[in-house]
Formats: structure tokens, sequence, C-alpha cells
């Protein structure tokens, strides 16, 4: 199994996948730092300061006068009222939420790159894994090998779950080192508020808990390493049932991109949220915002988000020791 | 017993050989073997945390810090309804921003705006919006405090048409007094070198039938609330009233009840010309 595994990470590496990740995340991370490195600019000059709670405060009564406007829908009045407490409870205890730093930067990156980004960089790895076989010819050199069929898959899928324990740390390291350059290498014992509880009624803030910052890195990591495993167990399965990788990727990312829209309209139809793509943006559960479908929280989606994974597998494991390779 | 697979790669593409030795890419699965671990903790961290962690009674902060930035600018705080926050002014500036633009015409000391407008705010509601820590803070840095409250007392969305006759309206005016008296008492306690410049209200149902009998309630409103206003130090009532006596509707908006652009420039003029540096 060892060697199995071992060989498949040579192909992988010989392929120089990582390589282009590494370079995509590089290059993105270059662009959001600066980005945020503007957007923090401008702000300073607007306001004439860079004085944390002069910017929260401004912006509580910003979203309050944007809350008594009445063009507006229900879900999103409900989403401004949830960040305005929140950023009320920040105040009235004296934390930054976005202390400047590296590890803030990290934060917020791997927030907004949880349901689109980092899914499709997994997507990249895993969609040829076993449909280039098919298409190199090489399947059939694979499969007259004296193993049985479901260790070559099991070992091709661990190495997937090791590539993208791997995209997900350069992912990580990236964005500390370069966004470090502009915002400063400190800040992992920053605090950061979590337990935030959303309800019909607003927001809940009896369990609030303080944490460090790097507690909560780690805690996101491991909520976008779950959904990465989970998005790259469900492109191998398309790997393995269709022959073109082109197609399993086109399908992919079809499911992808329609999470991301989904999520922004589903909350009136409420069987939505079995759909695996609008369960993605888990990191939202702890920093509390509210969820795209009511009724909607951590356990569930990871629940949602765990069926799909053990079906997806055994599909592709049932598939491939069945299926006849001409 | 792989290894026909992979001669076969390395002989299609043998510049890899050289460096793609056993030991790159074991060290590569060891350290992908420790990322996956780590990243399970995480995981396994998260939702115990989501789940078993007890809540921490987070402190608050009560007390207004008294390190006052080293500042070499002008810090004005803006306080009050949506006369503050400029509705009907299609600038976007109402007469703060008006105002500021003036002063930075005049000055070259940088010029920070706090502005804590809150559209439809009534006197009680800025009564508990002072009291904010934040708030507080905010008042003790400013060298100008801007205020604009009241009018939403008096007019409640045009119901002060209706019922301006009858005592109610004594009532609601004490309230508001009362009020008023404790934002100037909080703002005089945060900072008591601040120049306040409290803007009276005008009366935008004039021209309507009832606007004379009208008029008279804002004159009084407008006469207690000076009253008020001369009881603290260094608190300047600025009358609107006159501003917008004759052809009041050259200087509403279409709603007819706020400013628009002349009318805010009218407003920002008359505290401009009482600046004092």
């Amino acid at each position: 199994m060892n060697k199995l595994i071992q060989n498949e990470m040579m192909k992988l590496i010989a392929k120089k996948r990582l390589i282009v990740i590494a370079i995509i995340i590089g290059v993105l991370v270059m662009l959001f730092t600066y980005a945020q490195y503007k957007q923090v600019q401008t702000q300073r000059e607007k306001l004439g300061t860079s004085d944390w709670r002069t910017i929260l405060q401004q912006q509580i009564v910003d979203t309050t006068n944007r809350l008594s406007s009445s063009r507006m829908t229900d879900e999103w009045k409900k989403q401004l009222q949830i960040s305005l407490q929140q950023q009320k409870y920040y105040l009235d205890h004296d934390i930054n939420p976005t202390e400047p730093g590296a590890p803030t930067f990290m934060r917020i990156f791997l927030e907004s790159s949880i349901d689109l980004f980092i899914p499709l960089m997994v997507m990249v790895i895993a969609s040829d894994l076993v449909s280039s076989e098919h298409s190199l010819g090489s399947i059939k050199l694979l499969l007259t090998r004296p193993v049985k069929r479901w260790k070559v898959l099991l070992s091709k899928y661990l190495t997937l779950c090791l590539a993208i324990s791997l995209v997900i740390a350069i992912t990580g390291i990236l964005s500390y080192i370069i966004s470090g350059v502009v915002f400063g290498y400190k800040g992992w014992g920053a605090p950061i508020l979590t337990g935030f509880n959303v309800t019909d009624t607003g927001l809940n803030t009896s369990e609030v808990k303080l944490l460090s910052l790097w507690k909560f890195l780690l805690m996101d990591f491991g909520l976008v390493w779950f959904v990465a495993i989970v998005v790259g167990t469900l492109s191998f399965m398309l790997s393995v049932l269709i022959r073109s990788t082109a197609a399993g990727m086109g399908v992919m990312l079809a499911a992808l991109i329609s999470g991301a829209i989904l999520s922004n309209m589903v909350s009136s139809w409420e069987s939505a949220k079995y759909f695996f793509m609008v369960n993605l943006r888990l990191t939202d559960y702890m920093k509390g915002t509210a969820p795209p479908i009511e009724g909607m929280n951590l356990s569930f989606s990871m629940m949602v988000l765990f069926v799909w994974w053990a079906v997806a597998l055994f599909v592709s494991f049932f598939v491939f020791t069945k299926k006849d390779v001409y | 017993m792989f290894h026909i697979l992979t001669m076969i790669k390395l002989k299609k593409r043998p510049e890899r050989m050289s460096f793609m030795n056993k030991n790159v890419i074991r060290s590569i699965t060891a350290i992908a073997v420790l990322f996956c671990l780590l990243w399970l903790i995480g995981l396994g961290w998260a939702v115990g945390e989501y789940y078993a962690g007890k809540p921490e009674k987070v402190p608050e902060a009560k007390t207004v810090s008294k390190k006052v930035e080293n500042k070499k600018g002008l810090t004005i705080v803006a306080l009050g309804d949506s006369l503050t926050r400029g509705t009907g002014d299609e600038t976007g500036k109402g007469y703060v921003g008006d105002l500021i633009d003036e002063i930075k015409d005049k000055t070259k000391r940088p010029v920070q705006l706090t502005n804590l407008g809150i559209i439809g705010q009534r006197s009680e509601q800025l009564r508990s919006q002072v009291q904010e820590t934040e708030v507080g803070r905010q008042i003790q840095k400013a060298d100008i405090v801007l205020v604009t409250i009241g009018g939403n007392d008096l007019f409640r969305g045009g119901q002060g048409l209706s019922d301006f006759k009858t005592d109610e309206i004594a009532t609601i005016e004490k309230k508001y007094l009362d009020n008023l008296k404790f934002i100037f008492d909080q703002i005089r306690k945060y900072n008591s070198n601040a120049n306040v410049f409290f803007i009276g209200l005008y009366n935008p149902f004039i021209e309507l039938d009832q606007g004379k009998e009208m008029s008279k309630v804002v004159r009084q409103w407008n006469y207690d609330s000076a009253e008020v206003s001369a009881i603290y130090p260094k608190i300047v009532f600025v009358p609107t009233f006159d501003l917008f006596e004759l052809r009041v509707n050259d200087y509403l908006y279409s709603d007819k009840f706020h400013p628009n652009s002349k009318g805010y420039r009218l407003i920002a003029e008359r505290v401009a010309s009482l600046l004092t540096w």
C-alpha cells in the first residue's frame, strides 16, 4: 500500500500540479493583499483616522441607517441586523474584529475562499486522477498488475487526501508570508470572539467565547480541510464515472458555481439545504453570520457533507471495481 | 511492484530523473501526512469547541480610556437625526458635509469627521446613544460637536400636524427638553472644551393650511431649546427657522420635510460663520 501511494504521489508531482496551484494561490494572495491594503488606505483617508474604534463606530451608524431604508429584502435586513449586533458586541467589549496583521488576513482569505476558490484548486488535482489514466491508456497497465482493484483506487484516494492537505498548507503558508510583507507578521495572539448564535429573534450572545486568533485559525483550517476533502471526493467520483476529464471538471464547476449563486437566493426554498454546495461555508458558523437557509447549523452542514462524501466514496469504489475497462 | 509504470513515466520524461528521487517523494509524503493530521486536529477542535466549549464571560469595556491621541487635526463629531445624515441632499453631504468643505477651504489642518447621525432618531434615542462608551470617547476627542435633534419628536413623521393644538404636545416637549438637558450634561461631562452647535428647527409645513399655528409651536420649541442651551457654557443654539421662512419649497426636498442641497447649504453657511479658531 505504501508503495502504491508513493507511486501515485510521484505521478502527481511529475504532473507539476502542486506547483501550478501554488503559483495560482501566490498570485491571488498578492492581488488580495494589495486590494485590502488599498481598502484600508481609502478608509483612512475618508475618515481621517486609523483608529479602529472610530471606524467601527462609524460602520455601526452607517449600518443602522441602511437598515432604515425600506427598499430591502427581509433576509438582507436580517443579515445586516446580525452583523450590526455583532459589531456592537465587539465594540462594547473593546475587541478589534480585524486586528491588523498577516494572521487576520489569513483568516479573511480562508473564510472567503472556502466555498469556491479552495474547492476549485482541489478540483484541479482530483478531477483527472482516474480519468487521465484512461486517456493516457495506462489504466490497463495499472489494472493488469496483481493488485486488487480497490487497492489501486484506495491508493489514489489517499494520495488525493494528502495532496489536499498540502494545498491547504500551501494556502496558509503563502497567505501568511505574502500578506505579512504589507501587514506585518504579528497578531497570532489577538483575541477573537466565537459562539454567536443566530436565532429567529436575532443574535444570541450568551454563549460567546474569547479565543486567541491562532486557535481560531487552526479550527478554520480544519473546517476548510473538511470541505476540501468532500469536494475532492465528489470530483474523484466524477473522475471515475466520466472518462473525459473536461466533462468531469465541467460538472463539478457547474455545481460549485450554482452553490455560490444558490446560497444567495434559496432562503425560501427549504429543501435546497440538502445540496452539498450550499453547505460549504462552514467557517461562517464559527464567525456567527446568518445561514443561507433557516435551521442550518454546523452539525447539520457537516452531516449533509458527510453523507455526500460517503455516497461519493461508495459509488467510486463500487463502479471502479465493477466496470469493464477496454 | 509498480516500478514498471514508474519506468514508463520516467522514460517518457527523462529530464525529471535527476531531482525526482525517492527521498524527495518520501519527504513530501511525510509532510503531507503531518499536515493532514494537523488539519484533522483542527477540525476536531472546531467541532468540540462549537458544541462543548463553555462560554466565558467576556469583560466589557466600561470606562472611557483617558488616552487622548496626539492630534494635529480638527476633530468634528456630528450627532442627531436625518439632518445630520444629509437625507434629501442629492450630493449626499448634508449640512455636515458642506460645513466640512468650507472648513477645509479655510484651514490647512486635516479635518476628521465622525458622523453619528441616525435617520429618524428622537431625543430619547440620542439620550441612550450618548451613553455608549465609544460615543463618549468620540465626543471626548472632539473640537466641535454638531447636534440636530427634536425634529422627529415634534413632527413625528407628519403626525405632529394633527395634534399640535392638544395638551399632548406640552408633555412631548417636556420630555424632549428633559432629554436635551441630559444629552448636554453628558457631552459636557465628556468634553468641557469643545464648541457645541445645536441646530434649531425650521417649519417645513409653513405653507400648509395650518402653517401659521404650527410655526408658533416651532418657535416656542426653539425658544425653549435655546434656553436649555444657554445654561451650558459654549453650547450655541443656531436658529434655522428664518432661513426657511420665505419660499420654503425652494429649499425642501421632494418629501417636503427634509432640506434639499440648497437648504443644507444655508444651514452650513450659518454654522460656518459661527466657527472660531
